[in-house]
């Protein structure tokens, strides 16, 4: 077990380990980048109901919200390299901070789709029609009616993927990515203070959430500004 | 100017309109009357297309269009003969008054900004709304907002505007302000296609009421015809259900 608790180490840690917040948040940005193009391209299928490639999404969102990340994780950390050697690619070499992206991108992406679907299909049906009776074309009417309100109806569930994936990247330390938590890893092994490294570890990430949230609230009344309860509020 | 022959529309197998005939000549005012489920909304909106007629031929202005062989391209040009009132307003959400009216000009008739913001400055100047240029559509009463709607079809200059039940979804006080802008406008000698339920509002514009029940006009004529003389029992049956005059003063008698 480990040494008597000192909470002064508690400090001492905090900036060891936020050295390593740039790895956490490259692998957050990269992941919901790649996410949210993955989440646009599996929303398409759904919404125009293209057959097979309709199926397929389903299957895909279904089985990443019915397996841990966890596991998707070491699916695609063992299996891919495995896959992309039947075509001859070696990518045994990788960094494993690549397969940890690879992941979430995957696994935000299937939470994205349905995002963007149900926030499209959110949209009042009058306001199509409305673009249509003034000789819009579908096209036009997407993307400058419907894309804007779908954008507004979607940010919040987007929001809260972010942060919820934010606190999954500590994942990552399990194949030997060394961001935050795997820093964190090998300093319990060297000091054995495992309760005053989770403490750090916890308010750093605690912080980091919180001011996600701030950003993304302030964000979220921009995209509410024609709304009427904001309205309301700021008269 | 507007020729529809023979529009056919089911809907589930449910044949909602059997073959309309119908012609509007330039600056009429034709309302049209009927039971819920006649077809009186979705003959409208086979106008524009909104709804796209199983069979048929639909004419506004030059432009003629046989509804089975309707291309993507055909229905847009048709479309942008007319403009349409919503029941319920209809409004882009997340664009301003002025905006609103902006959009049509600048997306589908590829007008230049400033002159877009001029002509439709004006129109809203014209429904009383010149002060709420900057105003989101949820700030706005629903009379208000119906106004812009109409501001926004006006603004177009379209061959047609077409009104569906447009004073349905407002509070009683408000029905009023929204009335007195179409009158306004229907002296000006814009043809338009009107679906209501106000019948002195019919009476005092039109010039030719149609009255439909199941998917068919059953009779049409001026309004003095329509409102006093109707031919069709189908047509007085319902004006006696909807005329309230009936009701009221055996109730008033009773609370004296």
């Amino acid at each position: 077990m480990g040494k008597a608790f000192d909470p002064s180490l508690i400090i001492e840690f905090i900036p060891t380990l936020f050295h390593y917040l740039g790895v956490t948040l490259q692998i957050l940005a990269a992941s919901i980048f790649l996410g949210l193009i993955l989440g646009v391209a599996a929303a398409i299928p759904r919404m125009f109901k293209i057959p097979i490639l309709n199926q397929l999404v389903i299957l895909y969102v279904s089985f990443i919200r019915g397996t841990p990340i966890l596991i998707q994780l070491f699916l695609v950390f063992y299996g891919l390299p495995a896959v992309l050697q039947i075509i001859k690619i070696d990518v045994s070499k990788l960094e494993a901070i690549y397969f940890v992206i690879i992941t979430y991108a995957i696994s935000n992406g299937a939470g994205f789709s349905e995002i963007f679907r149900g926030a499209i299909r959110a949209v009042d049906k009058g306001q199509t029609e409305a673009a249509y009776s003034v000789g819009m074309t579908s096209t036009q009417n997407f993307f400058r009616i419907v894309m804007p309100q779908a954008l507004r109806i979607a940010f919040p569930n987007v929001a809260n993927s972010v942060i919820g994936s934010l606190k999954d990247t500590s994942l990552a330390f399990t194949i030997g990515v060394m961001d935050m938590m795997g820093r964190g890893d090998t300093l319990i092994s060297a000091t054995a203070h495992a309760l005053e490294v989770y403490i750090s570890l916890s308010i750093i990430y605690y912080s980091v959430v919180l001011l996600f949230e701030k950003t993304l609230g302030k964000l979220e009344k921009y995209f509410n500004r024609y709304q009427k309860a904001d309205l309301s509020a700021a008269a | 100017m507007i020729n529809l022959k023979g529009i056919k529309k089911s809907f589930n197998k449910s044949e909602v309109l059997k073959g309309i005939n119908l012609k509007i000549e330039k600056g009429e005012v034709v309302t049209i009357l009927g039971p819920s489920g006649s077809g009186k909304t979705t003959l409208l909106r086979c106008l524009n297309f909104l709804e796209k007629p199983d069979g048929g031929m639909v004419q506004i202005g030059n432009i003629k269009v046989d509804t089975e062989k309707a291309t993507k391209k055909e229905m847009l040009t048709i479309r942008k003969q007319s403009a349409m009132v919503f029941q319920h307003y209809n409004l882009f959400a997340h664009k301003t008054v002025l905006q609103n009216v902006m959009e049509g000009l600048i997306v589908a008739k590829r007008v230049k900004k400033k002159d877009a913001r001029y002509r439709s400055e004006l129109v809203l100047e014209k429904v009383g709304l010149k002060d709420k240029l900057h105003h989101y559509p949820s700030q706005l009463s629903g009379g208000q907002q119906q106004r812009v709607g109409i501001a926004r079809a006006l603004a177009l200059n379209p061959e047609v505007i077409l009104f569906d039940e447009p004073t349905s979804a407002l509070d009683p006080e408000l029905v009023g302000e929204v009335l007195s802008v179409i009158k306004t406008i229907a002296k000006e000698g814009i043809t338009m296609v009107v679906v209501t339920h106000e019948m002195s509002f019919a009476r005092e514009v039109s010039d030719r009421v149609l009255f439909m029940d199941g998917g068919v006009i059953v009779e049409e004529g001026t309004p003095l015809e329509i409102f006093h003389a109707p031919k069709e029992e189908r047509t007085r049956r319902f004006l006696q259900r909807i005329s309230g005059d009936s009701f009221f003063p055996p109730l008033k008698e009773r609370v004296n």
